[in-house]
């Protein structure tokens, strides 16, 4: 298996395949990550596509100080909050921008993909308390709001909340071990 | 344990989008506690967003998406930005300048040679002073407390540097931030008011917001936004700072005279005090100096305080007398303090 790292070397010298290899490894997950950011697909591909234009377009002087990983995550995110300055979305929802500060902190080196955690992520749902993974999995899958789940599991709101404030404490914690590992695995 | 789940509960109602403010803003303060908290609270963000991405992952056609980048490496030409022929970039290279000569001189005029003036206003010890700035500002210089600006400011930003306390009401003026420094802090604020504490003998520095926004630089790295009735202080000998909530009163009654002391200790108590009245005051009780105090000192002369003082709490006080120092001078007014 060819390591990343040369992979980039090989794109540094032009060659083309290396480039494909890389935006096969990557492309999905960056899709999904600008999904964070902005709800239209066609959107989110048009801008992971254009990252990776860059990222052919300068490959002789782009410096990667991190992880190639790190980078395109930054790149993407990036082009989309620039895309969601532009559609002023921002300015216009107070709540939207509550959200927009707490992104624009993310740290993209510690940010694992969703092909890297979704297997995982499953098995560490099914370890959790019954209770608690029905709240998690109503509210995050079906989308019901905690007041709906409070009525259809007949408990208190303030119980729903407690569920599925330790159901996301719990999945970290037993996702804690897996997110260091792949911490080490990312980086050059 | 207690604390923990309180966050947990916390940040799973702010990615569900069902936190309301008063919870967002708690939210917020823990975040900008600890550099722990904020990758503790990203570690959550991630499991949520790839628990249930926006979405699904096999209707992303990579090889589609591969075929249409490959193609354009191919053409070799993809940017957005049409390639200016030859003549164009000259010329762009040669107009940018002018047009920001053109620029800055207009924005400037006349202020533009001159060379800038600054004015000083300094607040001796045991005076307060309020000035008004060139932009209509005001400001409360406490005592000790020396305040340095440019007779005119410039358009762009008004500069004020601060050693010691001042308050100040800023005047609204969006197009030009008013920006505080003192050596260790920076404000940046628009039409807002707030205390801003950093005197050189102080292990505090400290800003208190009452009304507004504004953005707060730590040490010339960090910055935070303040939201009002918040208090960030910071600790020059560790470089640790916190920001809390206060009853920003107590932090500015100085103006007016007052002295609001709410569950503070006796030895910042006599600080303060001494402060004002421009008297050293030591405490020699290690004791006494932790006890907690809460009182409110409206006008009294330093007298009453210190029957008032000695009422509430176990203290006795002895007045040091003065002495000429070799400079012909007398010494500073000096009052001891000791458990009863």
């Amino acid at each position: 298996m060819i390591s990343e790292h040369d992979l980039l070397l090989e794109l540094k010298s032009g060659n083309k395949e290396a480039f494909s290899l890389l935006f096969r490894n990557y492309y999905k997950d960056l899709v999904l990550f600008a999904g964070n950011f902005l709800p239209n697909q066609t959107l989110c591909e048009d801008i992971v596509q254009s990252v990776f234009l860059k990222l052919w377009e300068g490959r002789e002087v782009i410096k990667i100080e991190r992880s190639l990983k790190s980078f395109l995550l930054r790149s993407v995110q990036n082009s989309c909050l620039d895309e969601l300055r532009h559609v002023k979305i921002v300015r216009g929802h107070e709540g939207m921008m509550k959200d927009f500060h707490f992104l624009e902190a993310l740290d993209t080196e510690e940010y694992v993909l969703y092909s890297d955690l979704q297997q995982h992520l499953n098995d560490a749902l099914n370890k959790l308390p019954p209770n608690c993974m029905e709240a998690f999995l109503l509210n995050r899958f079906e989308g019901f709001k905690y007041k709906e789940i409070a009525q259809r599991l007949n408990v208190s709101e303030r119980t729903v909340e407690v569920r599925i404030g330790k159901a996301i404490n719990l999945l970290r914690k037993h996702l804690k071990e897996f997110l260091k590992i792949l911490l080490l695995f990312f980086s050059i | 344990m207690e604390i923990k789940n309180k966050i947990d509960i916390l940040i799973a109602k702010f990615l569900s989008g069902q936190i309301s403010t008063k919870e967002a803003n708690e939210l917020n303060i823990w975040l900008n506690e600890y550099k722990e908290n904020r990758s503790y609270f990203n570690q959550m963000l991630n499991i949520w967003q790839v628990a249930n991405p926006a979405f699904n992952p096999e209707e992303i056609n990579l090889l589609n998406a591969e075929a249409k980048v490959i193609r354009k490496v191919e053409r070799g030409r993809f940017l957005k930005s049409p390639v200016l022929i030859w003549w164009q970039r000259i010329a762009a290279v040669l107009i940018l300048p002018i047009i920001l000569l053109g620029a800055y001189l207009l924005n400037n005029d006349t202020s533009f040679i001159a060379k800038e003036t600054y004015q000083e206003v300094v607040s001796p010890l045991g005076t307060r002073s309020k000035v008004f700035l060139p932009d209509g500002s005001m400001v409360f210089l406490n005592s000790g407390s020396k305040i340095k600006y440019p007779v005119n400011f410039r358009s762009g930003a008004r500069k004020v540097s601060l050693t010691g306390e001042a308050y100040f009401e800023v005047k609204s003026d969006i197009n030009n931030p008013f920006i505080v420094k003192t050596s260790r802090l920076k404000v940046e604020a628009t039409g807002t008011i707030f205390n801003v504490e950093e005197f050189l003998t102080d292990t505090i520095a400290a800003i208190t917001l009452v009304e507004g926004v504004v953005g707060v630089t730590i040490n010339g790295k960090k910055t935070i936004s303040m939201a009002p009735n918040q208090r960030i202080s910071l600790n020059k000998q560790t470089n640790k700072y916190q920001l809390t909530q206060t009853d920003s009163y107590k932090w500015y009654a100085w103006k007016d005279g007052v002295l609001a002391f709410r569950d503070d200790r006796l030895d910042y108590v006599f600080k303060k005090i001494g402060l004002m009245y421009n008297v050293d005051i030591s405490v020699e009780d290690s004791q006494i100096a932790s006890q907690i105090y809460r009182a409110t000192f409206d006008g009294e002369s330093l007298d009453e305080i210190f029957k008032l003082l000695q009422i509430s709490a176990p203290i006795r006080y002895v007045h040091a007398p003065r002495v000429m120092t070799p400079s012909g001078e007398f010494s500073k007014e000096k009052i001891r303090v000791y458990r009863k």
